[in-house]
């Protein structure tokens, strides 16, 4: 078994070097875009830093952790996630170098140097999760706007406003980075027009967009083979089954249903179980299954007439119905669409406002709901099922609507899939209020800074800006809505912003630390519009200048996205600089491969901070690394 | 240098220009092999969670399970410039720092080594070994050239060349001037081979090596011409 390893800053920040140096030749709006091609022959174009980071085959763990973090972190913004966690990493080196903190004895410079750097790294983010936020409302949100929910299209508001602010232009910025010029105005219509539909009256934005997200697969078509333009808004719901039976013949209309979540024939018998067939303990002859199976077949009859009396002539089941159960629906003229997938059965349920059957002996009325029409629709090669709901004011306060997404090739489809959903993850995350983005374990250090932050308020003279850091947790300093334009703004800002603290910081004489720490946050922020324009100094210089005069019109970016980057970023700092050896084990494992990736990497994190060793989802022995943390 | 003890003050001073230079460099060569393993990391190899012993960079696994480091066999080595056994240029520095430290002493020994000035000063006089000299001439003992007999008399010529600060002046004795003389008529003979050999090829290649014999000849005769004299 190879030896335990000690891990030392300059393998971290040769692992962050690393990963820097894929995402930077995609990065900016020069950026390039990465070929990947399968052993199957299937190649994709893509520029979505999230993709090529986790395309990449990395054992090591440090580099899974940081791929990791920024995956789960954001849906957009992970290229710049890298980039700031290395800029970050080399700066706290630097500094780390030049003091080794001389109060503990360490046996060599570099254990001096670790401790220094973790010290380092707790201190920018006690600072970042304490004074961040406000400067950011001070320092960069003047400069940007806000937009309204209301408001989809730039037609839409008045033209008075100099900066032409709305949703689509800000979709538009997001999918431009992702795809580039040619489709990006198409998309970003198409999101806006979605969301519109979507838009449930009198509730906040954050609901539906949080509704729209949780059901965006169920929400969606991917079709594949034909132009991106032909994707389109379809209204009502596409389930994506076919019918099992043939399709209702009239179209008359309404069509009623019922949502039936087990099978209609009882499965009474179980592998393993013995059937005493008899008639009240008198043994009469001839009694066999055949009459077994004849009374249950009557009981079915029995339940379909039922059905039938109540008019319902579709059957949405969640199971696969028997072969009998088939035969007699289609008899009585009703359609059954089987094996409807959870999360489908649960928006239609939702969406009509009914309660799936539990107890197929007991129908009631109020398991029937009534829809416009049910029919098959072509989709691509598909066929699929195409239902619409009748308007009830008191059920549905929205108008459903399903997304038609074509796309060339089928990897192509998933990218536009996925970069919808992450659009609007990011929409969620510019009118979240503040407060309830903040995870527990900042919380927690955010009420110990506080309290701290009371205590010398009593001592020193302050001003009331610092006064203001006292009220209570919850209170949201950035205001949802809030963008900035694009192309470095934010970072030039808030750069200038943190060298302002750090100078009002070094004037009043008031905590040492505050200084150095907003002075290496400001300079590592720089690197970001340096990497953006790296290509021409001078654009550097006049993009400088004019994000001074509010001139830029770039596009629109989130302010809370941003913010919500940079403390993951400095929260990923931490953890990479918290890790003090390497343990590699060897593991033979056979696990269930069908597992999604996205899963795999929350075990690697409850590996991590547990110290387990766990089984990974791979099929072969290999080495698996796992990184201890250091308890201080 | 340990950190024991907290009433030491270590004072941070900044670097001074050779070792900025020498950061520099780090730096540069550490931003190559991040940018290597980048370039092969998007073809498709493995990072793995080793580091190489030799110089601590992280390893990379390709397809083949063959495991690759970038800096020990991409990148010249950090050290191995270093080393006179590997690296000619290093050699050269070495030689001359041997020749600046000797030089100075040199002067004040002149008076007294009189009896062989012209040997001490064909010593000095051989000019600062230029890089490409110096390994042409250490390519010739290397390569194997067709005719035998002529490495023998470049070797002892190359020895000559490569050893002018051996402080110590032999002096001329008849038997070291038989050999020469040996070594001369040898030279001579091959040369004139060489030229009918010349005169008769018909291929381009043959008369460019015969050409080059031709060359290397008449360097190791004037070498010989300056040692015996």
């Amino acid at each position: 078994m190879p030896p335990l390893e000690h891990l030392h800053m300059k393998n971290v920040l040769q692992t962050v070097g690393v990963l820097e140096a894929v995402i930077l030749r995609s990065f900016g709006p020069e950026g390039g875009q990465v070929l990947f091609t399968r052993d199957t022959g299937q190649a994709m174009l893509s520029r979505s830093g999230t993709r090529i980071l986790t395309a990449l085959q990395l054992e090591h763990p440090l580099a899974r952790l940081c791929v990791w973090k920024h995956s789960t972190a954001t849906g957009d913004g992970s290229k710049t996630f890298i980039l700031l966690l290395a800029s970050l990493l080399r700066l706290i080196h630097a500094a780390a170098s030049k003091e080794p903190n001389v109060s503990h004895s360490y046996n060599s410079t570099k254990a001096a140097e670790a401790a220094t750097a973790r010290h380092l790294a707790d201190k920018l983010l006690a600072f970042a999760l304490k004074e961040l936020d406000e400067l950011i409302a001070t320092g960069v949100v003047p400069y940007g706007g806000r937009i309204s929910w209301e408001d989809f299209t730039a037609t839409a508001q008045s033209p008075s406003l100099a900066n032409n602010l709305c949703v689509q232009k800000l979709l538009r910025s997001f999918f431009h980075t992702r795809f580039g010029y040619t489709h990006c105005d198409f998309i970003s219509h198409l999101a806006c027009e979605l969301l519109s539909y979507w838009k449930f009256k009198n509730e906040l934005p954050s609901f539906s967009l949080q509704f729209v997200s949780d059901n965006f697969p169920a929400l969606h078509t991917p079709v594949s083979g034909f132009p991106v333009c032909a994707s389109r808004l379809i209204d009502g719901q596409v389930i994506h089954r076919d019918f099992a039976t043939p399709p209702l013949k009239t179209d008359h209309q309404p069509v009623k249903a019922v949502v039936l979540t087990r099978s209609l024939q009882p499965t009474l018998l179980n592998t393993g179980d013995v059937l005493e067939v008899g008639c009240g303990g008198r043994m009469m002859e001839e009694r066999s299954i055949v009459h077994f199976s004849a009374w249950m077949e009557r009981s079915l009859q029995g339940i379909i007439a039922n059905l039938q009396t109540l008019g319902v002539c579709v059957l949405l089941s969640a199971v696969k119905q028997s072969a009998a159960v088939l035969a007699l629906a289609t008899q009585a003229e009703m359609c059954v669409v089987e094996c409807v997938s959870e999360d489908e059965l649960s928006l239609f349920v939702r969406l009509s406002g009914t309660i799936p059957i539990w107890d197929c002996s007991m129908i009631e009325p109020e398991h029937v709901v009534t829809l416009t029409f049910c029919r098959p629709i072509q989709l691509g090669g598909h066929r699929y099922v195409h239902v619409a709901f009748q308007d009830s004011e008191e059920r549905i306060t929205v108008k459903p609507c399903s997304l038609v997404i074509c796309a060339p090739g089928e990897g192509q489809t998933e990218q536009y899939a996925c970069a919808l959903q992450d659009a609007v993850r990011m929409l969620l995350r510019t009118w979240e209020p503040m407060h309830a983005a903040v995870t527990t374990t900042s919380k927690r250090t955010l009420q110990s800074h506080k309290s701290s932050s009371l205590h010398t308020d009593n001592l020193t003279d302050r001003t009331t800006y610092r006064s203001s850091a006292i009220q209570p947790i919850h209170k949201c300093v950035l205001e949802p809505g809030c963008v900035i334009s694009a192309g470095g703004s934010f970072e030039l800002l808030l750069h200038y912003a943190l060298l302002q603290h750090g100078h009002s910081c070094s004037v009043s004489h008031d905590l040492n630390i505050d200084t150095s720490v907003s002075q290496l946050l400001a300079n590592a922020l720089l690197s970001v519009p340096q990497k953006i324009y790296a290509h021409s100094p001078r654009h550097f210089l006049e993009t400088q200048s004019k994000v001074i005069n509010s001139e830029l019109d770039l596009g629109l970016e989130s302010v809370s996205c941003k913010y919500q980057l940079l403390l993951a970023v400095l929260q990923c700092v931490r953890s990479l600089l918290k890790v003090d050896t390497v343990l590699p084990t060897h593991i033979a494992l056979h696990t269930q491969s069908s597992r999604p990736a996205s899963t795999s990497w929350e075990d690697t994190e409850d590996e991590l901070l547990s110290g387990y060793i766990h089984l990974h989802t791979h099929t072969h022995t290999h080495i698996v690394y796992h990184a201890i943390y250091k308890e201080e | 240098m340990a950190l024991n003890g907290d009433e030491e003050d270590f004072e941070w001073e900044p670097p001074t220009e050779a070792e900025m230079k020498v950061i520099q460099a780090r730096r540069e060569r550490q931003d190559k092999i991040s940018k290597l393993m980048g370039d092969y990391l998007l073809k498709g190899y493995k990072m793995l969670g080793e580091c190489c012993e030799v110089c601590g960079t992280i390893l990379l696994q390709d397809r083949q399970q063959k495991n690759y480091c970038v800096s020990c066999q991409e990148l010249d080595s950090d050290i191995d410039k270093d080393n006179p056994a590997l690296n000619p240029q290093a050699a050269l520095s070495q030689v001359r720092e041997r020749q600046l430290a000797s030089q100075s002493p040199a002067p004040s020994h002149t008076p007294e080594l009189n009896e062989s000035p012209s040997s001490s000063q064909g010593n000095m006089s051989v000019p600062q070994p230029r890089p490409e000299h110096c390994e042409g001439a250490a390519a010739g003992g290397r390569t194997p050239l067709p005719p035998p007999a002529v490495p023998s008399p470049s070797a002892p010529a190359s020895t000559a060349v490569l050893a002018p600060t051996r402080p110590s002046v032999t002096p001329q004795s008849s038997a070291q001037r038989l050999v020469l003389q040996e070594a001369e008529e040898a030279v001579l003979t091959k040369l004139r081979w060489a030229t009918n050999q010349l005169q008769s090829s018909a291929s381009l290649e043959a008369s460019i090596q015969l050409c080059s014999l031709i060359t290397s000849c008449a360097n190791s005769l004037r070498s010989l011409k300056e040692v015996s004299q």
